[in-house]
C-alpha cells in the first residue's frame, strides 16, 4: 500500500512548498535602463505626418489613428518587435523608447526620407497617367489635371524631349499614385531612408 | 524654332497641346506625345520619296509631278470602275475633292473605315449612336469601359486626356471617383489598371452584352453560370457597376467589330447602352485609330449622305458594304483603276486583292515607301496633314480640328495633287 492516495498527498503537499510557492521573496521585476520596450506616448503632439508607419519593417505594428481632432499612432504589441525605428524617425519625438530619444538628442542624430522615382523607359509609353493624377503634380500645376499638359517646371516629372522626365523627385511624397496609375509599371518609387548626424553627412 | 500647341497627327486622340522644335527641316524636340507621337514627329522629314516615281517595264524611274498627274488622271478616265480608295490619313479637303472627282469619274469612294469600323457604321444606322463629345467624358463620367480595345497600346493618352485620369469638373476627387471597366479577350497593360477586368473567350462578346443586357433588364435568372467564360457572379457586378454609375461612357475598339458577330456585337453594345440609359446616362464611342479616319466619314457623309464605301456609277450616290467596299470590288476583281490615298492596303488587304490591285493601273499617293508601294505603277509623294501641311481632321469623337503645320519641305498637299488630277479629269468629262 505504499502507493496509496493518501501517501501521494502526504507527499507531495508539504507546507514548506506551498509556503514557498505562494510567498516567494524575488527582486522586483524592472526594465534595465538600456532595456527597450513597446514605443510609448510622450504627450507631444502628433501631425499626421506618418513616418513612422513608413519606416516601421513590420507589417502592421504601427498605425496612426484620428481621436476627434487629434492624430496619435498606436502600437500593437503582438507585432511590434521593439526595433525603436519610428522613435528615431518621428520629427516630432511624439514617441519614446528605452534611451533612443536620449542618445538621438545627444549625438544629434535624425532619420531623414526621401523617394527616388524611377522610370524604365522601355516599358514607358508616355501615356501621361502618372503624370496628371501625381497629387503633388496636381498642387504644382493647377492646369495639369484638367488638360493633360503640363505647363510648367514645378512638377515632379512630365513629358518632356520624347520621354518621361523626373525633374523634382525632391517633392515626392512617397504615396505612390503613380505607380498604381502606371499601365506598363514603368514607374517605381523607392523610399531613401538615411541616418544622418547634424554637421556630418 | 519652337512651335507650340502642335496637334498630333497620329491616333484618333488629336492631342493638341504638342510642342514642337524644329532646327531648319529637322525636328530636335517633341514635348507631351506619347510614344507613338512622339515617334512620328521625331521623324517627320525622313524616308520621304523625293518625287513622283513611275515604273517603266518593271523598273522604277523618277517622274515629274505633271507627268504623275497627267498619268494619274489618264488612268481614271480610261477606267470603267476606278475605285478611289484611303483617305484616313489625310485632310479633309482632300477627302472632299476626292468626293467630288468620283462622282464626276461615276467611280468608287472607300475609306479605310470599310476594315475597321465599319462594323460600328453598320450598326449605328441600324439603331442609332448615343455618343458624346470627349469633353462630356471627361468632365462628366464616372465610369469608363474600354472593350475590345487597348488604349495604352493604341491611344496611350486617351486615359490621361480625356477619360479615366483627367481632372472632370463635376467629380471632385478625379480619378478615386472614377471606376474603370476592362473587357478583353487578352489580359493587357490595362487590365492592371482597370477595376474589373472581364476576360471574355474570343468570340465571345456578343453573348456577354446579351447577358449585360438581360441583368440590366431585371431578367438575371436567364443568365447561365457562365457566359463566354465569364462568370454570372462578375457580370452581375459589372452590371451593377453601369447602373450606379452617375454618367457612364463605353469605348470599343476593333476587338468588338473585327470578332465573329461584327456590327451585330456594336449593334448589342449600343443597345446595351440603350437600356442603361432607363437607368442612368450613358454612351457609346468607337476608339478610331488613323487621326482622321472618322473625318473621311464625316465629309462622305455630308457629301454624299453616305460614310464609306460609295458607289457613284449609277450616276447617284450608292452604298452597300459587301458589295462597294474596296476589298470586295478588288476581290471580284471589278476596278479596273484605282488610285489610293494616304493608306497602305499592301500591309492589310487578303492576298487575293493585292493580286488584283498589283495586276492594273494604280497610282499611289504617299509621301513614303510602303508595303503597297510595290504595287502601284506610280507614287505621288505629298506633304503630310499635321507636318508640312495644315488642314482639317475629325477627332475620333467628331469634333473637327485644324491641324497645323511646323515644316516646309516643299511639298504639295493632297489637297493641291487631287485638286490637280481632278483639273485633268474635268478637262475631259464635264461635270
Ligand atoms: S512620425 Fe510622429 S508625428 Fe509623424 S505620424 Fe508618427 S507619431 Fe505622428
Ligand atoms: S509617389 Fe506620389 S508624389 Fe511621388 S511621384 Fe508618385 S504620385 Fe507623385
Ligand atoms: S503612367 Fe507609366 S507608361 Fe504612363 S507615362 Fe507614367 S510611367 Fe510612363
Ligand atoms: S495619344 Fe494619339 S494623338 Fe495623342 S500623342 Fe499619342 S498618338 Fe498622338
Amino acid at each position: 500500500m505504499g502507493f496509496s492516495i493518501i501517501w501521494y498527498l502526504r507527499e507531495f503537499i508539504r507546507g514548506e512548498w506551498l509556503k514557498n510557492f505562494f510567498f516567494a521573496k524575488t527582486a522586483p521585476l524592472v526594465d534595465p535602463p538600456y532595456f527597450r520596450g513597446y514605443p510609448a506616448l510622450t504627450g507631444k503632439e502628433c501631425t499626421h505626418c506618418l513616418s513612422c508607419m513608413m519606416i516601421c519593417p513590420t507589417p502592421g505594428a504601427i498605425e496612426v489613428l484620428r481621436e476627434g481632432e487629434t492624430w496619435t499612432p498606436h502600437i500593437y504589441p503582438g507585432h511590434c518587435i521593439r526595433c525603436g525605428l519610428c522613435v528615431e524617425a518621428c520629427p516630432e519625438d511624439v514617441l519614446d523608447v528605452g534611451r533612443v530619444l536620449e542618445t538621438q538628442h545627444r549625438d544629434q542624430t535624425e532619420i531623414s526620407v526621401r523617394y527616388q522615382v524611377t522610370v524604365k523607359p522601355e516599358a514607358c509609353v508616355r501615356c501621361g497617367n502618372c503624370v496628371v493624377a501625381c497629387p503633388v503634380n496636381k498642387e504644382a500645376d493647377p492646369q495639369l489635371g484638367a488638360t493633360g499638359t503640363s505647363a510648367n517646371d514645378e512638377v515632379i516629372m512630365k513629358i518632356r524631349n520624347g520621354n518621361l522626365w523626373v525633374i523634382h523627385d525632391e517633392k515626392c511624397t512617397g504615396c505612390k499614385t503613380c505607380e498604381e496609375v502606371c499601365p506598363t509599371d514603368a514607374i517605381a518609387i523607392a523610399r531613401v531612408a538615411e541616418g544622418t548626424q547634424e554637421g556630418k553627412a | 524654332m519652337i512651335h507650340e500647341d502642335m496637334i498630333c497627327p497620329f491616333c484618333g486622340c488629336l492631342c493638341d497641346d504638342l510642342v514642337i522644335e524644329t532646327k531648319g527641316t529637322e525636328v530636335v524636340r517633341v514635348d507631351n506625345a506619347c510614344t507613338l507621337g512622339s515617334h512620328k514627329l521625331m521623324n517627320a522629314g525622313k524616308h520621304r520619296l523625293k518625287g513622283p516615281i513611275m515604273r517603266d517595264s518593271g523598273q522604277w524611274r523618277d517622274a515629274s509631278y505633271e507627268e504623275a498627274i497627267e498619268y494619274a488622271a489618264g488612268i481614271l478616265l480610261d477606267a470603267d470602275r476606278p475605285l478611289l480608295y484611303g483617305w484616313s490619313s489625310t485632310q479633309g479637303e482632300a477627302q472632299g475633292t476626292g468626293v467630288s472627282m468620283a462622282e464626276l469619274l461615276g467611280g468608287v469612294i472607300d475609306s479605310t473605315t470599310s476594315v475597321c469600323h465599319g462594323p460600328s457604321i453598320l450598326a449605328i444606322q441600324e439603331v442609332g449612336h448615343p455618343g458624346c463629345t470627349l469633353g462630356q467624358v471627361k468632365n462628366r463620367a464616372d465610369l469608363i469601359v474600354y472593350w475590345g480595345c487597348n488604349p495604352t497600346e493604341a491611344h496611350p493618352r486617351h486615359m490621361s486626356r480625356y477619360t479615366t485620369y483627367a481632372d472632370g469638373y463635376f467629380l471632385e476627387n478625379a480619378f478615386r471617383d472614377r471606376k474603370l471597366i476592362l473587357v478583353d479577350v487578352r489580359k493587357t497593360e490595362t487590365a492592371s489598371i482597370a477595376d474589373e477586368f472581364v476576360q471574355v473567350k474570343p468570340g465571345g462578346d456578343y453573348a456577354v452584352l446579351s447577358a449585360l443586357r438581360a441583368i440590366v433588364r431585371g431578367r438575371e435568372d436567364v443568365v447561365p453560370p457562365t457566359v463566354a467564360g465569364v462568370t454570372k457572379e462578375q457580370l452581375l457586378r459589372v452590371a451593377a457597376l453601369c447602373k450606379e454609375a452617375k454618367f457612364g461612357a463605353l469605348f470599343f475598339g476593333v476587338g468588338l467589330t473585327m470578332s465573329p458577330g461584327k456590327y451585330k456585337n456594336v449593334r448589342n453594345a449600343i443597345e446595351l447602352v440603350d437600356e442603361l440609359n432607363r437607368h442612368t446616362k450613358f454612351t457609346l464611342t468607337p476608339l478610331r485609330g488613323h487621326y482622321n479616319v472618322y473625318g473621311s466619314n464625316e465629309v462622305f457623309t455630308w457629301m454624299t449622305g453616305y460614310p464609306y464605301a460609295v458607289d457613284f456609277s449609277r450616276q447617284i450616290a450608292f452604298y452597300n458594304p459587301g458589295e462597294t467596299t474596296a476589298v470586295d470590288l478588288m476581290a471580284r476583281k471589278e476596278c479596273d483603276a484605282a488610285l489610293i490615298v494616304a493608306s497602305d492596303p499592301g500591309a492589310h488587304f487578303p492576298k487575293k486583292c493585292l493580286e488584283h490591285l498589283a495586276s492594273i493601273p494604280t497610282v499611289l499617293i504617299d509621301p513614303m515607301h510602303t508595303m503597297t508601294t510595290p504595287l502601284v505603277k506610280c507614287q505621288i509623294p505629298t506633304a503630310v496633314t499635321g507636318m508640312d501641311a495644315p488642314g482639317t481632321a475629325y477627332r475620333m469623337d467628331g469634333v473637327p480640328i485644324h491641324v497645323k503645320k511646323f515644316l516646309d519641305l516643299g511639298y504639295p498637299t493632297d489637297t493641291e495633287i487631287i485638286g490637280k488630277i481632278f483639273e485633268k479629269v474635268k478637262e475631259v468629262r464635264h461635270p
